[in-house]
């Protein structure tokens, strides 16, 4: 009884309450085969004879088992192999040494065969080159002949990837499939002898179905190379520090895994906080083959809509499975693989499957910011796995390893406390339409010789560097900064002439011409690790402001060996930065978000700092001139006599639709000011939301082109547009006139050159300024300002006129314009017979006019209200 | 023109209007407000001390509840409508049953003690009332209502037998106390049913006394109130359990005070809630602190040469299978249960439900819900095919005799059932709804505990062709 009962298991517990496991030192390499997931679905796949590779059941043969020949029965495992990225390893597409774009000078490719990485190092001849790389390379393509393309790797539900690995190790290639099965009762191995197992054989030949599982690749499959990879979400993922097997993991410190990271067994900084998934992918059942899926599986089939007739929203005549099970390509979505197929780009991005328009209305210029960045920039916020930071095999460790950094890392007393990082945000895409990415830099220091160059052998840099498992003498007394005779980390760094020179002569000793140290930084692209919701970037000030994340340098090493500038490596990614030095000798990498390609403006973050100069040197002079001039006139008025004050009279100045017009617009303007200036500056008036003080900035522009476009119908409609129209008769000795009124008359009390009536309300040079206010200035400013707005929905037009990075400090300039112009207009206000009379009859509408002989009676004029 | 001097007034006023309202609109989020959880939670005035109130000495419970109706003159009648008092539910029509089902407590058989009857004297310590101790209780006495088990706040009142006052309790000192329910007052019946702390439930147990909020986020997070849920309107108290209840009358929902379509902001979780009951994410699994029993066996009952430890075995009840932070079974539940009746034939050879869940995929009303399932193998006349009561409380109990025969002679005589003399033992099951215990947001299942080669869901037994994310659920 009691048969269907579920046991809890101690993990369990364990995962529930999120136990830390200490990820530091170990050693990956002894980490055992993925295990068998416990339930599977049954297999749809038939049972089949293992054959070798004569065709003969290996149970009769006890020969080695060939996945080509096996799964040759029915599959077309010749296309297979010879159209697949993972078996070509770039051996295709292999050019002479340092013809590669981007790369290094030794090599032929940029592939696994051909191409060559500063982590792992070792430069390997074709034939040590299974060695060197066969544990993270599936077989066929360049070593076809040695190594067999082995399907059970990726489509065995538990292969065993170490035995496999083993195998590759003792030479033993042809075996290596077989390998994979070790641990499934087929088959087994007793130093160098294998066996089949006829208890795992049906009485057909073939084999039993309930111990080998074809399927589709899992997560786990591909994690046998790509990353850490950890499906189960209550169980705690663990992971080591300088996995290479986990190369992506190793590179960006991406984790594909639904687990919460709080539940996770990594030792994470604020980790109770981390309520978050490693990749929420990996939480919603997104699988590794469901992005990356083989192009030509059916089920992914759309057709671009370039081809699609009109008529038609699908087209059923497609490749039936049975096709597509004969000759599954093995080309896969979404990969960096540049194979061209029939399929075209692999590339399919995020937009593919979301609509990032939809999810995103909160955001004010939702499609500037989708066309400026990639989605990875904002749900990809850090990464908390430990990624390679700098590899220096300038220096090796006793045990003839290079000093490796880690980013996000924290060593404390043997403790490894995970502390996440950051990613740089490089420009990628295509050539037009850049966007910002985020990326690991991964920067490396080694010795090269010869010319063209290439790196010295660990071999050799071991002979120069260590006598056994000791330090040279030579180098002790060179190095022993503390003279304590042996070498930490700290001191084994080549950062003087003397220590450079005794490597590189020591080197040259071993017979290498011009050793010399080379450095480089490498790009590693992040797509993984995506978060939504709260945990995704959506704080404006993280990147409008000062420290903006769009320009967030990064650290490439805590110094440069021997001084070498690094150079970059691969033409994936656009490095328009600098690398600069900081005082304590570490070397970054500043980004340049506002210069080619990029060339974003970024509110609140790029300023033009002489318009800013200029703007407010304009405005503060405007401030002193009304200052002086003020304080002029109050002298004055205290010295001069007091006589009779002019007669006034009443006179009706101001429409009420003109006052109307007129603080309406005041308050609009104010308001754009402030607003502006809060956008311009976030960082100093950090209590204000950003993103409301834009929603307010834009709706107040649209408020103020209303009010405008209403006040010139008005204008024009009633003939007040000649009040802001200077009659050409004379103009010029008026605006004389008028001036030499301000400069000298107003000072002794004298009248008003020209009456203000409501015919003529506006003296000349109120004309002039008006005039250019009118016709110059707002029309700019709304016009700027329309295509900043304007640039997610007319790019091209923006783009055309300058772009954001002209309009952006354009706009900023005409604002500080009319700053300075209302500090003059509300002072020339006061200009009245009494300094608040002008304002009141703003307000009023009521002017008081001075009597002057020969002044006409106007029409306003009101003779029975005074 | 004198009348227009203010006219600037009006003209700020509008122009501030004007540019406000603009302003405003910017600023209007695209979803409106929500309401809060909070506002649906009760507030709890200062409960009125009653020290000077009940100056006591109370010879007996009944005098402290006659002291209580001097005042609350319609309490002791309101706690006598309601199954508190009774032990069983008005009558009530189904689907399942020719006749109207009235069944409670008082006259159901469960697999854990079994049944009440003839055994009053030790299952009504549980009784809001004194003195039940036989088939002829007066249920109309309502002076024998018990107000302190629910309204001490002493800490010094204990029941015992037949629901009386424990030896030395002071009635005075916990009349003087009372106020309103604590976890305390329902947890001194409702964590120690079937005998000891956590036994039955397994989501009410002894640590949601000092609960850690990710134990429990209600009352650990927001020390809630049993009742905070559980709404309490003259004395009757809402909520129903399938273990006693067979309808879903009064009952109580996540959804009084959480509303479920603005309260996801993931459309993928918002669909989910046609069918999967909010428990169902957000207690992913439960005994979380203490272990709960989930098999027991009395035939193995007994024995008394074998070693006792009470999580495994006792002479007087058998052997027992407890487990902890277990993962629930999943079934389709429309808020109605099936109840075992007295007297029900059972198949000796299958597994009889004793309680069930109502509800299945093609029942638009039906969510998967968790539960925790119960399994016993207990006593059953080998000649009618019924299960039946046995006596253990007692001197002619079996917990005294060991005899299954007179235990079970005894037993069923009271309970009215017919006993043939021969008995074994039948298996029987029993499910358990999974309600408390909701752990923060933060810890609820994930897509992948479900959707996933090792999820934790049987689609196939739930009635779906296979996993809803790829065969598609009840709506396609």
């Amino acid at each position: 009884m009691f048969a269907h009962h579920r046991r809890i298991t101690s993990l369990y517990i364990l995962g529930t309450f999120g136990v830390v496991f200490l990820v530091a030192g170990l050693l990956l390499l002894t980490s055992s085969p993925a295990t068998a997931q416990e339930e599977q679905d049954p297999s749809f796949h038939p049972a089949f004879i293992l054959r070798d590779a004569e065709g003969v059941n290996v149970l009769e043969s006890g020969a080695p088992a060939s996945t080509i020949r096996t799964c040759g029965e029915c599959h077309d495992t010749a296309f297979i192999a010879s159209h697949s990225s993972h078996a070509d390893a770039g051996f295709s597409a292999a050019v002479a040494a340092g013809d590669v774009a981007g790369g290094r000078t030794w090599e032929t490719s940029d592939g696994l065969y051909g191409g060559w990485n500063p982590i792992t190092y070792s430069v390997a001849s074709p034939d040590d080159w299974i060695q060197s790389y066969g544990a993270r390379h599936v077989g066929g393509g360049p070593v076809a002949d040695q190594v067999e393309m082995n399907c059970f790797l990726c489509h065995t539900a538990a292969p065993n990837n170490q035995a496999r690995i083993g195998a590759l190790a003792d030479a033993d290639y042809a075996w290596a499939s077989s390998a994979t099965l070790i641990g499934t009762g087929i088959v087994e191995q007793s130093g160098q002898t294998w066996r089949w197992l006829p208890e795992a054989f049906n009485e057909d030949g073939s084999v039993r179905e309930d111990l080998i599982l074809v399927q589709d690749p899992s997560d786990q499959n591909c994690g046998q190379c790509h990353g850490l990879v950890h499906s189960d979400a209550q169980t705690p993922l663990a992971a080591a520090v300088g996995d290479e097997t986990q190369w992506n993991t190793l590179t960006t410190g991406q984790i594909f895994s639904p687990q919460r990271m709080s539940n996770s067994g990594l030792n994470l900084a604020d980790k109770t906080t981390l309520a978050r998934s490693f990749d929420v992918h990996a939480e919603r059942v997104v699988n590794c083959v469901d992005c990356h899926y083989a192009l030509n599986n059916p089920v992914f089939e759309t057709e671009a809509p370039i081809t699609r007739p009109e008529h038609l929203n699908f087209d059923p005549r497609r490749m039936d499975f049975g096709d597509y099970l004969y000759r599954p390509l093995h080309e896969f979505a979404n990969t960096d693989a540049e194979t061209t197929t029939n399929f075209g780009s692999s590339e399919r991005t995020c937009v593919n499957c979301h609509d990032a328009g939809s999810t995103h209305t909160w955001l004010p210029y939702t499609e500037r910011h989708i066309n400026a960045l990639a989605c990875e920039t904002c749900h990809v916020p850090e990464l908390y796995g430990p990624a390679v930071e700098s590899v220096d095999w300038t220096a090796l460790l006793p045990d003839g390893q290079p000093v490796v950094t880690y980013r996000g890392v924290v060593q404390d007393n043997g403790n490894t406390l995970l502390t996440g990082f950051t990613p740089v945000l490089l420009p990628a895409g295509m050539e037009d339409d850049n966007k910002l990415t985020p990326y690991n830099l991964v920067s490396a220091w080694y010795w090269v010789y010869g010319e063209p160059g290439r790196p010295v052998t660990i071999d050799d840099l071991r002979e120069v560097w260590l006598d056994g498992s000791t330090y040279a003498p030579e180098i002790v007394t060179a190095f022993d900064a503390n003279g304590d005779g042996a070498l930490d980390t700290s001191e084994l760094a080549l950062d003087s002439d003397t220590k450079v020179t005794l490597i590189a002569e020591r080197l040259a000793a071993s017979g290498l011409e011009n050793p010399r140290i080379t450095g480089e930084v490498q790009p590693y692209a992040i797509h993984h690790d995506v978060t939504q919701g709260e945990w995704a970037t959506r704080e404006c000030h993280t990147c409008h402001g000062e420290d903006s994340r769009v320009n967030a340098p990064i650290v490439l090493s805590s110094y440069v060996p021997g001084g070498a500038e690094p150079t970059v490596i691969g033409s994936d990614g656009v490095m328009s930065g600098t690398f600069a030095r900081r005082d304590d000798g570490s070397l970054y990498y500043q980004p340049m978000s506002s210069a080619p390609p990029v060339n974003l403006y970024v509110l609140g973050h790029d300023a033009v700092g002489w318009i800013d100069l200029l703007g407010m040197l304009l405005f503060l002079g405007v401030f002193a001139g009304v200052i002086i001039h003020g304080g002029l006139r109050y002298l004055a008025a205290r010295r001069a006599v007091v006589h009779q004050p002019a007669a006034v009279r009443q006179v009706y100045m101001y429409s009420i639709y003109e006052r109307q017009w007129h603080w309406l617009q005041t308050v609009a303007i104010f308001g754009l000011l402030f607003t502006g200036l809060v956008i311009h500056r976030p960082n100093q008036f950090s209590m204000f939301d950003f993103r409301g003080v834009v929603l307010i900035h834009n709706a107040l522009a649209l408020l103020l082109v209303i009010n405008a476009a209403l006040s010139l119908f008005y204008h024009l409609v009633s003939g007040e547009i000649r009040q802001y129209l200077p009659r050409p008769y004379g103009f010029f000795d008026q605006m004389i006139v008028q001036a030499k009124y301000y400069l000298g008359g107003i000072f002794r009390s004298e009248a008003h050159p020209f009456d203000k009536t409501p015919e003529r309300k506006l003296n000349p040079l109120q004309q002039l300024t008006y005039f250019g206010i009118l016709n110059v200035l707002l029309p700019l400013q709304v016009i700027t300002g329309a295509l900043l707005w304007g640039a997610q929905r007319l790019p091209g037009l923006t783009e055309q006129l300058g772009g954001l990075p002209f309009l952006a400090p354009f706009h900023t300039l005409i604002a500080w314009l009319f700053a300075s112009f209302i500090v003059m207009h509300v002072y020339l206000t006061t200009t009245g017979h009494t300094p608040m009379a002008n304002i009141k009859a703003m307000m009023l509408g009521w002017d008081q006019v001075e009597e002057h002989v020969g002044s006409e009676p106007s029409i306003g004029e009101e003779g029975m209200a005074t | 023109m004198r009348s227009f001097r203010y006219i600037w007034v009006l003209g700020l006023v509008g122009t501030l209007l004007l540019v406000a309202g603009v302003i405003i609109l910017a600023l209007t989020p695209n979803n409106a407000a929500t309401a809060s959880a909070w506002d649906s939670l009760p507030t709890h005035p200062v409960h009125t001390d009653h020290t000077e109130l009940m100056p006591g000495p109370y010879e007996d419970g009944p005098a402290v509840t006659r002291a209580c109706l001097a005042c609350h003159e319609d309490a002791a009648h309101e706690v006598a409508q309601t199954v508190h008092w009774t032990w069983q539910s008005p009558p009530v029509e189904v689907a399942w049953s020719e006749e109207p089902v009235s069944i409670g407590k008082a006259n159901t058989l469960n697999n854990f003690c079994i049944g009440v009857q003839s055994n009053w004297q030790g299952c009504t310590r549980c009784h809001a009332g004194y003195g039940w101790n036989n088939a002829d209780f007066d249920f109309s006495n309502t002076d024998n209502v018990d107000c302190l088990v629910c309204h001490d706040q002493s800490g010094g009142y204990v029941k015992a037998g037949a629901g009386l006052p424990a030896e030395g309790v002071d009635l005075a000192a916990a009349a003087q106390s009372v106020g309103v329910p604590t976890r305390v007052n329902c947890g001194s019946c409702h964590f120690n049913g079937g005998g000891g702390n956590g036994v039955k439930h397994g989501d009410l147990d002894e640590s949601l006394y000092f609960p850690s909020e990710n134990l429990d986020v209600h009352m650990g997070r927001a020390d809630f109130l049993c009742t905070d849920c559980h709404r309490t309107e003259n004395h009757s108290v809402a909520g129903r359990s399938i273990s006693v209840s067979v309808d879903n009358a009064n009952q109580v929902y996540c959804t009084d005070c959480h509303e479920p379509a603005t309260l996801h902001e993931d459309e993928r979780i918002t669909a989910h809630l046609d069918s999967v009951a909010c428990q169902t994410c957000h207690i992913p699994t439960a005994a979380r602190r203490d272990p709960t029993k989930m098999e027991w066996d009395w035939s193995q009952a007994g024995d008394p040469n074998r070693e006792e430890d009470p999580h495994e075995y006792l002479r007087i009840k058998g052997s027992f299978v407890y487990e902890e932070n277990f993962t629930p079974e999943y079934a389709w539940y429309n808020g109605t249960g099936q109840h075992y009746l007295m007297g029900d034939e059972i198949d000796p050879d299958g597994v009889t439900s004793l309680a069930h869940p109502l509800g299945s995929m093609d029942d638009p009303g039906s969510l998967i819900f968790p539960f925790k399932i119960h399994l016993a193998n207990q006593p059953y006349d080998t000649v009618y095919n019924i299960l039946l009561q046995p006596q253990t409380v007692g001197e002619t109990g079996y917990w005294t005799t060991f005899d299954w025969d007179s235990a079970l002679r005894n037993g069923s005589l009271a309970a009215g059932l017919p006993y043939s003399g021969n008995y074994g033992f039948a298996e029987t099951s029993m499910y358990w709804p999974i309600t408390h215990m909701v752990q923060p947001a933060d810890y609820a299942l994930q897509c992948t505990d479900c959707h996933s080669d090792n999820g934790r869901m049987d689609w196939q037994a739930l009635g779906y062709y296979g996993d809803p994310m790829e065969w598609g659920g009840r709506r396609r």
